[in-house]
């Protein structure tokens, strides 16, 4: 419908079309694309990208529910304790990607070395760490409103080597 | 039935100026470079990252892809630029084109592959393949090409469906309950901003917006059925949401604010822009 009406009414200018093989492809592409996003939207989770569901902000929050927002702090050889910069400028990995994988972090807190050995590489500058403590701020809800908050530790790692890190 | 293939065969591939083609590549093209310099810069962080905690995707399965070191982000990154540089002056837009999809796209797989996903980045894959099959477009060509169409409207399509598979997500992870649950609660409380603390104050707000979100992502479709103006109307109110988000929890889609420049008449923008800074600079010539 609409290709005929502009054909008519913009006869002055030319239009260039599509041989009939290059519309079955676009059209095959088109079709394919479709199937994976849906296939991934409806069954597929977030190791499907780029065809994974789009579930950020997806889940629902209980009302009455907790909101956790996970950190790490890391005692370092010049005695102090810091937050350790969970940003991927910081260690190289994300707040978000720390939480996506703290099962494998709670299962094994040896893994915590590789954060430790990120810092002493990425920022030589910075004082050691000696020691890592993965822990949730977790806020409680009541109706939809935060009434307290408190912390929760998951994980602590003992630095293996702190002045040898590189 | 043949009536209504021929019909949908004729909104996928109705014809559509080059130069509006032009524009976006220019926009689409100019976003990789700033994205992967300054935006979305994660992937080549973890190129630092141990590769204890790379968490390889389907994609990366299939692929063999490994897992990332500073030499491979470095390569896609600066791949990224060049390919887009050449992308941007219009030369070899098929070569320069696929080799943009090529690095952005592994790129953002090596920033995805270490725990987190950021679903919002899967449609400007399919922008960046869709730009290379178009073939050369100047900017001063306004002669209509169906080939054109088709990526403007493949553009559109993935923009818009990245809108209503996020509120099926909603419904499929949530729940229709998720309406009033506190996601952007905790969205707010766990990345909030000076403005997103105002409303942890007054949650109703949010609770609100969470209606107008799941009723405006399901319904983000009907786009396609309006007119003209009101079409543009609704993707002046996206960017207007969007703008709101940034604002509270500091997240911005940004690929995806690119690809909503599909459904604008960009030539004609440009074309009105020139006219007006013309006569205002030759106004003052034409008096002396």
């Amino acid at each position: 419908m609409a290709v005929a009406a502009v054909d008519a009414a913009d006869d002055r200018v030319s239009i260039t079309r599509l041989s009939r093989t290059s519309v079955a492809w676009r059209a095959l592409f088109t079709a394919l694309l479709v199937g994976l996003a849906v296939n991934g939207s409806v069954r597929g989770n977030d190791i499907a990208w780029p065809f994974a569901p789009m579930s950020q902000f997806a889940f629902g929050v209980d009302l009455d529910g907790q909101i956790r927002s996970t950190y790490i702090d890391a005692d370092t050889t010049a005695g102090t304790t810091v937050r350790v910069p969970l940003s991927a400028s910081g260690v190289g990995l994300g707040r978000a990607e720390v939480e996506g994988q703290l099962p494998r972090i709670v299962a094994e807190p040896a893994l915590l070395q590789a954060i430790a050995v990120a810092a002493a590489r990425r920022h030589p500058s910075w004082p050691r760490y000696t020691r890592l403590r993965v822990a949730q701020e977790i806020s409680q809800l009541r109706d939809g409103k935060v009434v307290s908050t408190r912390t929760e530790q998951l994980a602590d790692w003992t630095v293996v080597d702190p002045q040898g890190l590189r | 039935m043949g009536g209504a293939v021929t019909r949908l065969a004729g909104w996928l591939f109705e014809p559509a100026p080059r130069s509006r083609v032009a524009l976006l590549r220019l926009a689409v093209y100019a976003f990789v470079i700033v994205d992967v310099l300054a935006l979305h810069t994660s992937g080549w962080y973890h190129g630092f990252a141990d590769p204890v905690w790379y968490q390889p995707l389907e994609a990366g399965r299939l692929l063999g892809l490994p897992a990332a070191t500073v030499l491979l982000v470095e390569g896609l990154k600066w791949g990224s630029v060049g390919a887009a540089l050449v992308a941007l002056t219009g030369r070899w837009p098929r070569a320069a084109g696929w080799a943009v999809a090529l690095t952005w796209s592994w790129y953002q797989y090596v920033a995805f592959s270490y725990g987190k996903v950021d679903h919002d980045r899967g449609d400007f894959v399919v922008a960046l393949l869709l730009l290379p099959t178009v073939g050369l477009a100047h900017l001063g060509d306004d002669r209509r090409s169906q080939a054109a169409g088709f990526a403007l409207r493949g553009v559109q399509l993935a923009a818009i469906a990245t809108y209503v598979l996020s509120g099926v997500a909603k419904l499929r992870f949530g729940g229709p309950e998720w309406v009033n649950s506190a996601t952007l609660l905790r969205a707010v409380v766990r990345r909030g901003s000076p403005i997103g603390e105002l409303f942890v104050q007054v949650p109703w707000v949010l609770h609100a917006m969470q209606w107008v979100l799941m009723v405006a992502e399901l319904t983000a479709w009907a786009i396609f059925f309006l007119p003209d103006r009101w079409r543009r109307l609704v993707v002046l109110a996206w960017y207007l949401f969007h703008a709101v988000t940034y604002a509270t929890i500091t997240i911005a889609f940004w690929p995806h604010l690119v690809m909503l420049l599909a459904f604008l008449p960009l030539e004609r923008y440009r074309d009105s822009a020139v006219r007006r800074w013309r006569s205002r600079r030759s106004t003052p010539l034409t008096t002396a």
